[in-house]
């Protein structure tokens, strides 16, 4: 008879743990997002979010909420072309394409495709490149979908453990892929990556996972265990502390790109290519912090 | 077994309170709602923004993409108190008198009232019908278009078909121009209608503003509950009033019918010592409706009002809102010796039905000439049909943005063989209609086939134009999606009388290639052309242009980083008819230079947009 109890009981918490498992509450994003220019200007610059060519946008819909990362390719300078206008613009078309509810949460690449079509409609003759990453939260169904093209990258973190991640798509070293719009008779010569070539994936995600976005700027200066350490310091859900952390992050980040003896994970992987370089790399950096918690209105 | 069941029991229990709870929060909420709504008083004014853009008579914006697009008008301002050239606004087609300037534009309708300015329109939908107080519209660049505000009873968003659709003005002025492109709230005063309303009309007229006017976001003010002081007032008598002359128009010549016989006397005092044709002039300079009036007036004017010369072109595009079955009808017997006839707008929300339609065309479809029928969802398959049987001599025909015409009704128009000019702007035209078109009517001139998603390969289309219709004049392929450079020279080799040619957004036309090089030197009678958009164009096209287009009147290189200021000097100063060119977005060419160019060629609208 006890043995029958006891069993029982697991058998309860079973069920009432399936039950609990299969939650029919809505998951939403609570995001924060910081960020430094290479030259020392902070902030926020212009109409959107830009932090040098680095932009960002954090919307909402009413079924999904949306993040999203681009980096523009420096060296557009050279052209007399400000490549802040390309990933600013990008990052603004796919905010307004996802406010106006014109996606599919579960097609992020989507997004970006239109986005990108939308460059191209646009009287003015933009040109440059860039990266870019993509990430929707689905609150019904609690899966995360994402799409990236190039160096910036995404992190799920649970439990202090990375349990996700996005993959890095390079051509070669330093030079990711990128969606790009060239100058007439210079197509071949400029890498211009299909929109559909972005690098998809799905997760479901839990309560409490935190999602940190951001672009190579963070990635090549900061180490994974690094990242770890100052995501242990967020305690809570409210958006100050996440503010905070991304702060601290993207600060520590900016020091270290700064610091000439620091072994940078870029400089640790220029070495892996046959190339003798110490230091930080001084890159634009934007982080987007993001906790999943319940949807509130 | 009894802990089994209770524990079963437990478990129940612990859903249940779960349901329970997130029941509850929900009724709460919900009472909280009612409950505000019981205590606030019910003229309380509620705002919306836009819902859905329902329809619209033309746009700059591609078909599948949202930038300059009449979609943009629903939700709230994106760009506004900004001003500029932004993607995020809705644009129209065309601005100023450029395009009525054009050999390939329509000659105007005579009898068109004066009053009636309207070129454009849109229709918007709202989430909640109101008695409206306020209509307010964001203007964002070049303001001043809209000449007419409308609201509609039927409510668009009802699954119910719509029965007795009334339409009023709730406001109506001239054209304006504004000098500068400065962001503007346009709020007129409108007249209290006494019908809820969740659908609005904005009809524009560009005509007299410098560059594209774009709207960003229009508010509906209203109330829920018709307004007291809306009871009291006196309505305003107008004659020239829609719905005052509305029950004249249907009820044409009804009353007549009957009373010929009775009508004896035949004194008609000085009237009848005036020539027949005296009287025809001078009725001839009065609108529809008052000829219809004054045909109620007495048996001699009766006769001279229903004279089918009387009715050789008839436009009853002004009078879209109230044109039924019933009206064509009536109408009908004058109409024998129809030559132009102007249905544009009309029909919609069942007004025109096929019966009606094919009625009227039968009787007066003999004669036609010209047959304008943009924005008319009520056409068919079946209508076109009847078009095609009963107009063997119709040389123009428009249909631009009939965007529900199935693609299979654009086959009969191939027998039409007699058209000259084809408006297929906006159409889901396929490619083996428009292939057969070009075969059958090789007498086209003029044909205007923007915006046709549809059509997959454009090179065929051309190259087939250049073996058909060697006398074409005009061609419009704004937008076309797919037209190279092989397609271009084969066209610009066959069909030596192009004088205008549209081919702005075409995004895959390269001028490395030499194709614009090539058109330039094939085509010397050129009056028109647009580039716009075309990244590629460059210095030596535009000094080929110079070279070999005397005639060049208008020029659109909007968005091009290659041309210099010294190629377009060049261009002024060989093509001294030119009168507007568009170098908007231009990187090279800066305000500055536009300055000196517009101070050295004063006779030249030289068109320079900005975005801030």
């Amino acid at each position: 008879m006890l043995s029958v109890l006891s069993y029982g009981r697991l058998v309860a918490r079973a069920v009432i743990g399936g039950l609990s498992q299969t939650d029919s509450r809505d998951y939403s994003l609570v995001t924060a997002s910081c960020g430094f220019g290479k030259d020392f200007r902070r902030g926020i610059l212009k109409k959107g979010m830009c932090y040098g060519d680095d932009a960002c946008f954090i919307a909402r819909h009413r079924s999904a909420d949306v993040l999203g990362v681009a980096d523009g390719v420096g060296g557009w300078r050279d052209y007399g072309v400000d490549p802040s206008q390309f990933s600013g613009t990008l990052m603004k078309t796919c905010e307004r394409l996802v406010k106006e509810g014109r996606f599919v949460p579960s097609n992020p690449v989507g997004v970006l495709t239109t986005s990108y079509y939308e460059l191209l409609q646009n009287k003015v003759p933009l040109l440059g490149s860039s990266t870019a990453c993509i990430v929707i939260l689905d609150r019904q169904s609690h899966r995360l979908h994402t799409a990236n093209l190039g160096d910036s990258g995404f992190l799920v973190v649970r439990g202090g453990e990375v349990v996700h991640r996005s993959d890095e798509q390079q051509h070669y070293f330093n030079t990711p892929f990128q969606l790009s719009i060239a100058p007439p008779g210079a197509e071949g010569a400029v890498l211009s990556d299909s929109p559909d070539a972005a690098d998809s994936t799905s997760f479901d995600v839990q309560l409490g996972d935190i999602i940190l976005t951001a672009t190579d700027g963070l990635f090549d200066n900061m180490p994974d265990y690094m990242i770890l350490q100052e995501l242990k310091k967020l305690k809570n859900t409210n958006y100050e502390s996440i503010q905070q952390t991304a702060r601290s992050i993207a600060e520590q980040a900016h020091v270290l790109a700064y610091d000439p003896n620091y072994m940078s994970p870029f400089a640790q992987f220029a070495c892996d290519n046959g190339l003798n370089v110490r230091g930080g790399k001084p890159d634009d950096i934007t982080v987007l912090l993001s906790i999943v918690a319940e949807y509130t209105d | 077994m009894l802990t089994l069941l209770s524990m079963f029991y437990y478990i129940c229990l612990r859903r249940r309170s779960r349901s329970g709870t997130r029941g509850e929060a929900l009724t709460s909420r919900r009472a909280v709602e009612s409950g505000q709504r019981a205590v606030l008083p019910v003229s309380v004014e509620v705002e919306q923004y836009a819902k859905e853009v329902l329809d619209f008579s033309s746009h700059y914006g591609s078909e599948n993409s949202m930038s300059y697009t009449m979609w943009n008008l629903a939700g709230v301002p994106n760009v506004y108190p900004s001003s500029g050239d932004f993607t995020q606004t809705a644009v129209f087609r065309t601005y100023g008198t450029w395009w009525e300037q054009c050999a390939s534009a329509p000659l105007p309708f005579r009898r068109t009232p004066k009053g009636f300015y309207s070129k454009d329109y849109i229709e918007l939908g709202f989430e909640e019908p109101v008695y409206p107080t306020a209509v307010e519209v964001f203007e964002t660049y070049y303001p001043g278009a809209i000449v007419q505000i409308l609201a509609c009873s039927h409510n668009p968003f009802t699954q119910n078909p719509p029965t007795d659709v009334r339409w009023e003005v709730l406001w109506s002025g001239e054209p304006t121009k504004v000098l500068t492109p400065q962001a503007r709230q346009f709020s007129p005063k409108i007249k209290h209608i006494g019908f809820p309303t969740n659908l609005l009309r904005l009809e524009v007229n560009s005509s007299l503003l410098d560059y594209y006017t774009e709207l960003d976001a229009v508010i509906l003010r209203g109330v829920k509950e018709r307004p007291m002081l809306a009871l009291y007032k006196m309505p305003i008598i107008d004659i020239s009033d829609l719905s005052d002359s509305e029950e004249e128009l249907s009820d044409v010549g009804g009353p007549f019918r009957q009373g010929d016989g009775k009508h004896q006397r035949t004194g008609n005092g000085y009237f009848d010592k005036l020539p027949y044709e005296l009287i025809q002039l001078i009725l001839s300079h009065l609108t529809l409706p008052d000829l219809c009036r004054l045909a109620q007036s007495c048996k001699l004017l009766h006769q001279h009002c229903c004279d089918p010369l009387q009715y050789t072109q008839l436009s009853l595009q002004p009078y879209w809102a109230r044109l039924s079955d019933a009206s064509l009808g009536h109408l009908q017997s004058r109409c024998t010796l129809l030559q132009r006839l102007n249905l544009s707008w009309t029909g919609n929300r069942g007004a025109l039905t096929l019966t009606g339609f094919s009625s009227f065309m039968k009787a007066c479809g003999l004669s036609l000439v010209c047959l304008e029928m943009s924005c008319c969802h009520f056409l068919n398959e079946a209508c076109l049909e009847v078009i095609s049987q009963t107009c063997p001599g119709l040389q123009e025909l428009n249909l631009s943005s009939c965007d529900r015409l199935h693609p299979q009704a654009f086959t009969h128009i191939s027998k039409l063989t007699r058209l000259r000019r084809l408006v297929l702007y906006r159409t889901k035209i396929e490619q083996t209609a428009i292939l057969s078109i070009v075969t059958f009517c090789i007498e086209l001139r003029h044909l205007n086939l923007g915006s046709c998603v549809r059509i997959e390969d454009y090179d065929v289309v051309a190259s087939m134009l250049a073996t058909r219709c060697r006398s074409l004049c005009s061609l419009d392929l704004w937008r076309c999606r797919n037209l190279t450079d092989r397609g271009l020279t084969e066209l610009v080799s066959g069909c030596r009388m192009l004088e205008e040619l549209d081919l702005g957004w075409c995004p895959t036309l390269q001028s490395s290639t030499g194709c614009f090089q090539h058109l330039a030197r094939s085509l010397p009678r050129l009056r028109k052309l647009f580039l716009t958009a075309n990244r590629t164009v460059c210095d030596s096209d535009i000094e080929e242009l110079a070279a070999s287009c005397p005639c060049l009147r208008h020029l659109d290189i909007l968005g091009t980083r290659s041309v210099s200021a010294a190629s377009l000097k060049k261009l002024l100063q060989s093509c001294p008819q030119l009168v507007l060119l568009d170098v908007s977005f231009c990187s090279q060419i800066d305000m500055r230079v536009v300055q000196e160019l517009s101070g050295l060629f004063p006779n030249v609208a030289i068109k320079k947009s900005f975005t801030q």
